[in-house]
This record gives structure tokens, sequence and C-alpha cells, in this order.
């Protein structure tokens, strides 16, 4: 009667479990090698996807048969082949992550046993790892995690292949929750320590500003809205217009590229080697501010002229170049904060060099003869620095210069072409082609590439910061005049004042050409008020995401550690150690103790308890309104008789001491203890004939 | 514990009324726990063969009253008629004064006839003109009826389902069952059938049903039970105490049929839905559910973590 009342239970068999397994875990390779997108390659992508299929299809019973291993080595050899042939221009790091990933799909495809399942389970972890060396903002963060619990779950199903899938979330859920509090103590209290070894890069990694520039061999400058950094500034920000980031300085030029001079480098070699760093003469007032910088994959740092390292955490690990560059001792592989004070009219005061002169007056003998013979002519008119460089300005504000971002084709000659032929182009034409008019009549003078504006974002109790786009990117002219200094100029601010003074999507809008290669961009659409305002809340989350999870570092946690300690002595530090400790030990009371509540009912119960447990863990479970009787009356039915007869001895006993009427029954039933005996020899019992029918493989 | 002649009891109905062991088995132990049981399914199903071998097999005196909707309490229960030889009133009784009465179709009868039946049934005596006459014990009501959608029947209302101890559904014998039920030779049955036991036996099982001992543990899952049925917004009505001892007594009956001096968990699960199901009314609307709910309150509660 009992049993009539009972839904049908559907037990599982060992083969679909491992399948739904492998299904989340082929789910979980597709998704999280498509976060790594960038990384991986098209082909890797598809054999992953094939992988995910093949899983499909045999979860779905449409196909029963795994790809043969001899397929199996054969891609595999195929695939090892694919990546030493793309190693010769690749990366190591992009190699060994495809690799990882081709792994995972290969091993996807013939997983089998349970060892498979394990392996699979612990390459996706550490590919979940590798994906935070390529993404590390907020949103990424909150898809890992997400991938991981989703890891975690098909290890639960794996490993409790009954219980249904909302139970196993549940389960899983509540572990991760109760570890984020444990995991969230550890992250501030334990040693931040620097990486023990470092990710190989390469040319392919670089983001930002590229090292020289050729302006007449671009006819689209390509843009992102991805933020190159954020600064964050103690006082008064700085006005629009002298926001000028300086990043890399270039000297050389050879009539069609400026680079960064050789010489400089090498000067800069020597000097570094020689621990002789380089500091500029500072006079006058000063801003300071923080920048927590993106990862870059390069060694360039971004200030407003000229800038000193603020403390000695940035002193030491910033090397300053004689000219006012700023230099990571570090390649910049994951978010950089560092903290300077800038000297706004510093610039105009600083020793010119011997090199400075060399360097900034050389220019190439051959091409761009028009504007030699225009530069020759109007230094004979203008005998004055001053005045020469007046006329050349001039020369841009007459003429009917455009500002674009699709200028033509400028190969021959190109500053000639600009000058005088297409007389449209953008920054970096108009960098180059001054500077080198400048040089051309004897006026030192060098390209100086960086970003210029930035978005203000101002919270009512934070800091106002600035948030640099990678379109923010700017190339200007410094220029070296006896009775000024160093002098900055900007052609570009003549052509198109709007560039400097309300930034570029201002200066395009009639273009139509800001952030034209990326049409979804939230940056594009800011004149939607409700749109602009998520695009800057996104900012402003990943601001303090930047900020205060993946900018903590050592200082931080020192900081911390005062602002808790008062003063950091050993015995504090140890009596901090302690606390913690023991917080995380009650924070684990607090897990434990309604288990060892659970644990203290009368002997009884929990001795029939254990015995069910035995049960659940092989895969049946009592329906939590099944009366003890009936459920031995089915594990009778399910389970050979060497199991189920312990187990209905253990049920017998426990209705006697449950449910008899002890007074009645005093001298002829066995006494409680004598029970108990009874029931935990039965339970060894049961337990041993359990493992025993389990042995068979899965 | 000895063998009880109360099991050789249900033997012997099912071999009149096969294949419904567990409907026999509960008829029994309603009759057992000192309840009136109704019956409730289709024409044709053995309602009125269960209840007369019950009579036979357990040696109860006998009667049947078909009702109709043009019955009255006085048909039923019996009439004071002037005797002239007397000078004086006489009291005829009705059929309702036997030891086991069935009512045959109850919800045909107008509400008046029906609720003179359930006095009686709740009391135990007839009170006509002043004079109270009791009834003979021990005294049982098989009410039988037709499922309320047909027509021409009167529903009995709650608080006069509620006087029923259980209430059970015979539903269709399976294929074999049916099949030997008609290679049985028909009409010898009745004859067969001898009373298993003289009546104070009987009288001497039900004292011993009552003392069959409930532990603790199982007392919590009963009133765990209950409780669930009033807190749950699930019910709109629940258990009332008199369903908790109800629930109580029956489960006493069914576990001394199954020879057993105490109570487990099992014998409240087995009398739950014949002692529950008549007694509770779903809170939606939805009439879906409804065949299910003393199933819902089962899966409610976990019997041994309390």
């Amino acid at each position: 009667m009992i049993k009539a009342l009972r839904p049908t239970e559907q037990l599982t068999t060992k083969h679909s479990v491992k399948s739904i397994t492998l299904l989340i875990l082929a789910i979980e390779l597709v998704l999280v090698s498509l976060s790594l997108y960038e990384s991986v390659f098209t082909w890797v992508m598809l054999i992953i996807g094939c992988s995910g299929v093949i899983r499909v299809i045999i979860y779905s019973q449409y196909y029963k048969h795994l790809p043969t291993i001899r397929t199996l080595n054969l891609l595999a050899v195929l695939s090892i082949l694919g990546l030493i042939y793309s190693s010769f221009n690749e990366s190591l790091l992009l190699i060994m992550v495809n690799l990882l990933v081709l792994a995972c799909a290969l091993k996807l495809m013939q997983a089998r046993s349970q060892r498979d399942v394990y392996q699979l389970v612990s390459s996706l972890f550490f590919v979940i790892g590798c994906g935070f060396i390529f993404n590390q903002s907020i949103g990424f963060y909150i898809f890992y995690t997400l991938m991981s619990l989703i890891l975690l779950i098909s290890l639960a199903c794996f490993q409790a292949p009954s219980l249904p899938i909302q139970r196993q979330c549940k389960t899983v859920l509540k572990l991760s929750l109760q570890a984020l509090p444990i995991s969230i103590l550890l992250f501030l209290v334990l040693p931040h320590l620097p990486p023990l070894w470092q990710v190989p890069t390469s040319k392919s990694f670089e983001t930002g500003l590229a090292d020289n520039i050729t302006p007449g061999d671009i006819a689209q400058l390509s843009q992102s809205s991805d933020l190159a950094f954020r600064a964050t500034f103690q006082g008064p920000v700085p006005n629009p217009k002298d926001r000028y980031w300086r990043a890399i300085v270039m000297e050389d030029f050879d009539g069609k590229t400026w680079r960064t001079a050789p010489l400089r480098k090498k000067i800069q070699e020597q000097l570094k080697r020689q621990n002789k760093e380089f500091s500029p003469a500072v006079t006058g007032s000063y801003t300071e501010y923080d920048i927590m910088v993106e990862p870059t994959h390069q060694n360039w740092l971004f200030a407003l002229d000229i800038a000193t390292p603020n403390n000695s955490k940035s002193a030491n690990e910033i090397w300053q170049s004689s000219n006012y560059q700023l230099i990571s001792n570090q390649t910049l592989l994951s978010k950089y904060e560092y903290s300077v004070r800038s000297y706004p009219q510093a610039l105009a005061h600083q020793r010119f060099t011997q090199i400075d002169q060399r360097l900034n007056l050389d220019v190439p003998e051959s091409g761009n003869k028009k504007t030699q013979s225009w530069v020759a002519f109007q230094r004979k008119l203008k005998p004055s620095d001053d005045e020469f460089i007046q006329a050349v300005l001039r020369y841009f504000t007459q003429q009917p210069f455009v500002y674009t971002l699709r200028p033509k084709l400028m190969l021959s000659d190109p500053i000639d072409t600009f000058l005088f032929e297409n007389q449209a182009g953008f920054c970096s034409h108009y960098a180059s082609a001054f500077a080198y008019m400048l040089r051309l009549g004897n006026v030192p003078a060098r390209v100086v590439t960086g970003y210029q504006g930035g978005e203000l974002v101002k919270e009512n109790n934070q800091a106002p910061y600035l948030s640099i786009y990678q379109y923010d990117a700017h190339a200007w002219v410094e220029a070296w005049t006896e009775q000024r200094g160093w002098q900055r100029f900007d052609p570009t601010a003549l052509v198109a004042p709007d560039r400097i003074e309300f930034g570029l999507q201002q200066a395009m809008q009639d273009e139509g050409s800001f952030l034209a290669d990326s049409p979804f961009s939230l940056a594009r659409m800011s004149n939607v008020a409700w749109l602009n305002n998520f695009r800057l809340f996104l900012a402003d989350l990943d601001y303090d995401w930047s900020r205060f999870v993946l900018g903590f570092d050592d200082t931080k946690q020192k900081d911390l550690f005062k602002l808790i300690l008062g003063k950091v002595t050993p015995d504090r530090l140890s009596l901090l150690g302690l606390g913690i400790i023991s917080l995380v030990a009650l924070l684990l009371c607090l897990f434990f103790l309604p288990h060892w509540l659970k644990n203290r009912m009368d002997t009884t119960q929990r001795l029939y308890f254990k015995a069910l447990d035995v049960f659940e863990s092989a895969g049946t479970i009592r329906p939590n309104w099944q009366a003890p009787l009936s459920f031995s009356e089915d594990i009778q039915q399910q389970y050979p008789a060497t199991i189920s007869n312990p187990f209905t001895q253990i049920t017998q006993l426990y209705l006697r001491i449950q449910y008899q009427d002890t007074n009645k029954h005093k001298h002829s039933v066995l006494n409680t203890k004598r029970t108990h005996k009874l029931m935990r020899n039965h339970l060894q019992k049961l337990k041993k004939e359990i493992i025993k029918n389990n042995k068979s493989p899965l | 514990m000895n063998e009880n002649p109360l099991s050789n009891a249900t033997n012997t109905i099912s071999q009149v009324l096969i294949g419904k062991p567990k409907q026999v088995k509960l008829a029994l132990t309603c009759l057992i726990a000192d309840g009136h049981l109704l019956i409730e399914d289709l024409p044709g199903m053995g309602k009125t063969t269960l209840s007369h071998t019950l009579a036979m097999v357990l040696g109860l005196q006998y009667s049947r009253i078909q009702f109709t909707s043009d019955l009255l309490p006085a048909d039923m229960l019996g009439i004071n008629i002037f005797d002239n030889k007397e000078q004086e009133f006489r009291f005829h009784p009705g059929p309702v004064f036997s030891q086991l009465v069935l009512a045959d179709e109850i919800n045909r009868a107008s509400p008046k006839t029906q609720s003179a039946l359930l006095e009686a049934m709740e009391e135990g005596q007839v009170s006509l003109d002043g004079k109270t006459h009791l009834l003979p014990k021990p005294f049982f009501v098989i009410g039988t009826q037709n499922p309320q959608h047909q027509s021409g029947t009167y529903p009995l209302p709650e608080s006069q389902l509620d006087r029923f101890l259980m209430r059970i559904q015979l539903g269709y014998p399976n294929k074999e069952a049916e099949k030997s039920m008609l290679t049985a030779q028909i009409g010898d049955n009745k004859t067969i059938i001898k009373p298993v036991m003289p009546l104070n036996h009987f009288i001497q099982a039900q004292e011993s049903a009552t003392k069959i001992h409930a532990s603790d543990e199982l007392l919590n899952y009963i009133l765990a039970l209950v409780t669930h049925s009033r807190e749950s917004n699930q019910f709109a009505n629940p258990l009332s105490p008199r369903a908790t001892k109800a629930l109580l007594s029956a489960a006493k009956a069914w576990a001394y049929l199954n020879n057993r001096d105490y109570l487990i968990p099992e014998d409240v699960q087995a009398v739950l839905p014949s002692v529950a199901e008549h007694r509770l009314r779903s809170a939606s609307s939805d009439f879906s559910t409804q065949g299910s709910l003393s199933q819902i309150l089962l899966e409610a509660i976990d019997p041994i973590a309390l």
C-alpha cells in the first residue's frame, strides 16, 4: 500500500551519470575557450567545438561510440604539428595555452574512466586560471567564478550521481558561500608575494601605444574604447587642454617614421646599470595623483609633464629617463598602480644637453624637397626662433587643413604630400610634419606620444578621477628655444581645437568616424543619457574593482595592518594572525556545529542514519517521508541479500528501540546498550558489503 | 503475540471479494477501531458484498437500508404505533437497530434522513417522542455512496463526513482477480461463510487494539502530520482533533491486524489516506489535485527525524 503511494524513482544509471558530468565539462570547456577567443586559434576552437558536439551526441544517445584511439592519436599528432607551425609566429605562452585547451578537448572526446573525469576537471581549473592572464576585469572575474562553480557542480554530479541537480547546485553554492568569507580573509592577510615566474610575452599582447609612428602608412586609424589608465587626483583636476599624458618621446626621424632614439636607449641602459637615475629639476606648483594603468605588456607609464614618483614604492619601481618619461622596471602584465607628482611649469626650466641637441636636430637629407625649400625660405624671413615657430604654426591655421581619422595613404615624401597636397590627417601627421619643419629650421624638436584628455568622473564622496581610453591616444611636439627652454606645441589643436577641448568624439562628430570599427561600443552611444550613465557605472565599478581588489598589493596590505593595529610590531602582527586564525576557526565551527549537534542525537537514531548514509552514497536515497520498515523492504528488493540482511536487522533493532513499549518488554528485549552494539556490528557488515558491491568499475 | 483470528477474517472475506486485500483489511481495521466506514465507488464494484461479508464473518446482526430521496427518518429508525390491546404506544424498531447497518447509497437520501442516521451513529441511541432507545453494541454503519458528481445525490456535509472513521474506495479489480471471480462458483460463497469467532472475541480484539503501544516518537509523528495540515496553506479544511484521535485508533487497529503490539510509522501511513482524505479539502480550487491530499501531507513529514 505504501509502495503504491511512492512516486516512481528514477535511478540514473552509472553510464548516464558520467555522460551528464562530461556534458557539463564539455559546455564548460567551450565557454571558457570562448572567453579566450583572442588567444585560442580558430582551428583549435573548431576541435573544441567538435568535442562538445561529440559529448552532446553521446548524451542524447543518438550515437553511442566514442572516437577510436587511433583517430584521436592522429588528430593529436596533426594538432601538435599545427601548434609547432604556429609557434614560429606566436609567443610561447599562446602556444602553451592552446596546447592545454587542445589537450582538454581531445581528452573530452575519449573520456571514459573516472580518472579521465578528474583529469579534465583539474585541467579545466587550470584553463580558468589561464583565463586570468588575459582577462582581469570584473566581468570576467564573475564569469570565471561562475565557471568554477559549474566545474564544482559537475564534480558533485559525478560524486553523488543519484542526487537531483538542484540539490547538487545547492550544496556547491552552500560550500562556496562558506568558502567566501574565509578566502576574503586570506586574501587580506596572506602575504602578497611577487610572482615566482613570469609569463613570456610577445608583441601580439602589447596594447596601447606603439614605440614608433609612421603617419603616412595609415589609411584609417583604428580606435578602441578600451580603458588605458585611470588617474585619481588628490587636488583639483587639470583643465582639458592641459591634460597631456606623456608616454614615449620619439627623437629619431628617417623621413617617414618617428621612433625612440637608439642612442637614448643605450644611454639609458648604461645609466640603469650604474644605477644613476635622472631627476629633472622641479619648480613651481604641482599636482599629485595616483594612476592605475591597465596591463599593456609594455613598460611605458603615463604622467602629466613633468612627473616624479611621489612615494618610495613608486620611486623604486619606476625609472625616470632624461627625456622625462616614466618607465616601469617591470613589464605591465597586470594592472599597476603608481603615484606621481607633476610640475606643469617645470618643462621650461630643464637643462639642454649636447645629446639633446644632437638628437633633436637630426633630419634626413633626402626627401620632402618641397618642405625643405619652404622652410629654408621661411627661415630666411624670420631669423628669430620664436618668430619662425609662429610662422610655421600660422601655416597650419591659414591653409585649409582638416582633421580626419581616414587620411589618404602618403607613401612617398609623406610630409610633402601632407603639407602641400592632402592637407588632411590626424595628430601623428601634424606632429610629425611640425617637428620635421622645426628641425629643418634648426630648432630642436621631437615628437611625444601619449594620451590627451580623459573623461572626468566625480563621485560625491570620492576623489575625482579621469578615465583615459585608448581612443584618447595623441601625439604632439616639443621644441627647444634659448629663451623658453622646452615648450609643448600641438599643431592638432590649431586645426581641430575640439579634439583638445572636448575629446575625439566631439571632434569627429561630422565625419562619423569615432570608433567606426566598433559599432556596438557603449562609448559611441554616449549621447543616449541612460546608456552613458550605464557606461559610466560600469567604468566606475571596474575602477573600484581595479583599485581595491586588483590593486591590493603588499603596501596596501601594510596600510591595512596599520589601520587595524595602529603600529605594526611583531607582537601585534602575531596577535592579528592568531585573531584571524581563530576567526577562521569560528567560521568553520559555525558550519560544523549543526553537524555536531546532529551527531549528538541519541545513539539509536544516529546509528540508523549512518546506515541510511551508506545507502545514500551507494545511490539509494530514502524519500524523506518514507518510514523505516518500508524502506528496508525496498532495500531487500534492490540489493542482494548480503547487503539487505544486515540492513533489515538494523531496521528491526531501530524499530524495537524507537517504537516498542520499553516498560512492557523490559525483561524480554535486549537492553539498549546491547542493541546498539548489535546495530554497530550490522552497520560494519553493511559497509563492507556495500564496498564489495561497488568495486565493479564505473 | 498469538496469531489472531482476525487475520483469518481477512482471508475469508478475500475469497468473496476477490483481488481487494488492501480494502478488506482497511474495512476490518475500521471495525476493530470501532468506527463507521464509508465506501465510495461506482455501482457494481462490490460495496454491498464487502459489507455483507464483513457482517457474516464477524457474526454480526445485519440489516440493509436502501437510501432513496423519499426515505423518511421514521422508515429507518422505527416508529411508535398505538397498540389497541395494551392501550399505549409501542415502539417498533426500524432497520437501524442492527449491529451492522448497511446504509446503501447514503447520499441519495434527503439531508434530513442523512442527519438522523448520522446522529444515531454518533450517539449510539435513537430518541423518539421523548424516549431514548439504545442501539445494539457493537454498532457499525457501513455507508456506501456514489461519487459526488452522479445525478440525484445530496453530498454529505463535512461535519457528517467527519463521523465516518474511514472512507475507502474499492476500484476496479485487476485482470487476474476479475478472471478468477468469473470462474468462481458464484452464489455458493455466502453459504460457506461462517463466523470466524464468537462476538465477544471480537469485542476483546477491539479492546486489545486500543492497548497497543504508541511511543513518543510515533505520537510526535501523528502530531506533526496533523499540525502540518493546519499550518500549511494547501488545506482549506485541516484535520480536527477528532481526526487525530481517529488516526491513532485506526493505526492501532492496523497494527493489531499485523500482529504487532506497538505502532510504527507505517501503520499511520497505511491508514492515513482512508482516515484523512475525506476530512481534508484543498485550498486551491483546482480539483485535479484533490485526489492526493493525504499524499501531500504524508510527503511533507519525515517520520524518523522527529
